[in-house]
């Protein structure tokens, strides 16, 4: 009991940290994730080869490294010491540009699904480009993505235990300290626990949002 | 003498080495019904859509009255006019596809009052209160909130129409407007059209309904190949043509 009355305290402060992660990489890289879709998808050759080999590097290659380069470069590669606050930057940055690229490709696969014939019915009414992507465009792809980004979004609720990695005490960090403290598993089980109502109440939203866009078909 | 409303003169337009249009001209005056008959693949299509700016051609005339679109330039080549000017000429006509292309996430309303709204700036409640008329008087009173996968293909294209006449245009195109649904369902949407021509609706149709086109034009245009093979009233072109080309067609389609 004793031991409870430590470990319950000291994992809802690390799942505060874990929402927060959670929380920056989706409000970061959902927008950023369609800037970088468009910039693949750009006509200008340049533009659209930059955004693939982004997004090819960002996929190809760990995230956990991606976030000791982004923690430790800085230091390395500038000599410039960014002081002991840099590594909630460097996760939070760390974490949008990895995510951003991964949604970057669920955004052009839905885009590219949208027929041609609403964007030259969208035109000849006279939408501009931007009204036609933001109203006719855009709302369709959500709707057609919503199964995709669903995966995304719980594997992002399990990744926040990468940012592990730069000493930030998210919840896996406190998990792991309890339980070489308390030479007990426990704190794992319980972790493992709030992680997974995490994911069923991610599911459960995901699942709200997909039958609130259930009344139309194509 | 009628108001001039369409000007469209030599217009040539390829697809890579293939030539589509070869020097095609078209005037179309205020209150007039046009027919375009022809083959498949004989251009129809790419006429009204470069009409209606969805492609560009290299040579040639468009103005849609006093809003001159595209002009040769001096080494012969289409010169197009600036953004605000083709926008200006865009609110002058609409456009009626063969697969309606209506927006499935919004309702058949939302479909008809949204250009209005959003384009033209035109007050949401005197946009909605038109919608409505066109609804109602397309036959479609009730289905305001249903979305377009609830409709069946005659009614969804009756929306299209309303969707195309609720930005108010000067001239109004259809691709095939018909085409695209069963026979028990084209005699609604021809209805409709009928009932815009009476009214003295300003319009270009590409239609393989052949009774239909000499009833509603005034004058019917054969296309073939590119080219503008023969053109006159429905008499002339549909019931005494002169060229083999615009005969053969005529016997493959009474077939
Ligand atoms: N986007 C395009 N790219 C290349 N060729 C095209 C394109 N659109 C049409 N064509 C060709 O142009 C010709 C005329 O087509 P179209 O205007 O659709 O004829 P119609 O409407 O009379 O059937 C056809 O040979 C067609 O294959
Ligand atoms: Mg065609």
């Amino acid at each position: 009991m004793q031991m409870m009355s430590v470990v319950l305290p000291d994992l809802g402060a690390g799942f505060v940290l874990s929402l927060e992660i959670f929380v920056v990489t989706l409000l970061g890289a959902l927008p950023l994730g369609i800037v970088i879709a468009l910039a693949r998808m750009s006509k200008f050759k340049p533009l659209s080869l930059v955004a693939r080999v982004y997004i090819s590097f960002m996929r190809g290659t760990p995230l956990m490294l991606q976030l000791m380069a982004l923690m430790f470069g800085p230091y390395y590669l500038l000599g410039v010491n960014m002081g002991s606050g840099w590594k909630f930057g460097a996760c939070a940055i760390g974490f949008i540009l990895n995510y951003a690229a991964y949604f970057a490709e669920i955004y052009r696969s839905g885009i590219q699904s949208i027929p041609v014939g609403h964007y030259e019915a969208a035109e000849v009414l006279g939408y501009s480009r931007a009204q036609t992507f933001f109203y006719i465009v855009l709302p369709q792809v959500i709707k057609r993505i919503l199964p995709a980004m669903g995966n995304e979004v719980i594997t992002l609720v399990k990744d926040t235990s990468l940012a592990f990695v730069l000493g930030i005490a998210e919840m896996f960090t406190e998990a792991k300290a309890l339980a070489a403290s308390f030479v007990s598993m426990i704190p794992y089980v319980i972790a493992a626990a709030i992680y997974w109502i995490f994911t069923l109440v991610v599911e459960f939203i995901l699942n709200k949002t997909e039958k609130k866009l259930d009344y139309y078909h194509d | 003498m009628a108001k001039e409303i369409l000007s469209l003169r030599n217009v040539e337009k390829s697809f890579g080495d293939t030539m589509v249009l070869k020097d095609i001209s078209l005037e179309v005056t205020q209150g007039e019904v046009v027919s375009i008959i022809g083959s498949s693949g004989g251009g129809k299509s790419t006429l009204l859509r470069c009409a209606t700016l969805l492609e560009t051609f290299e040579r040639g005339y468009l103005a849609y009255e006093d809003i001159v679109v595209a002009q040769p330039g001096p080494d012969g080549r289409a010169v197009y006019a600036d953004k605000a000017t083709l926008k200006k000429a865009r609110s002058k006509f609409g456009l009626v596809f063969q697969n309606f292309n209506l927006f499935p996430h919004r309702t058949v309303l939302q479909n008809v009052m949204d250009a209005p709204v959003r384009v033209q700036k035109i007050d949401k409640e005197e946009a909605r209160a038109m919608a409505l008329e066109l609804l109602a008087k397309f036959g479609l009173a009730g289905k305001e909130d249903m979305v377009p996968n609830e409709l069946s293909g005659g009614q969804l294209q009756r929306v299209a129409i309303a969707r195309a006449l609720c930005t108010k245009p000067d001239i109004l195109f259809f691709d095939e407007p018909t085409s695209a649904l069963d026979p028990e369902l084209t005699q609604d949407v021809l209805r409709i059209i009928r009932d815009l021509a009476e009214e003295h609706m300003t319009m270009v149709i590409v239609t393989h309904e052949m009774t239909f086109a000499r009833d509603v034009s005034d004058r019917v245009i054969f296309m073939d190949k590119g080219v503008i093979v023969e053109e006159g009233t429905p008499e002339q072109v549909i019931d005494h043509p002169r060229h083999e080309r615009t005969r053969a067609f005529l016997r493959k389609i009474y077939d």
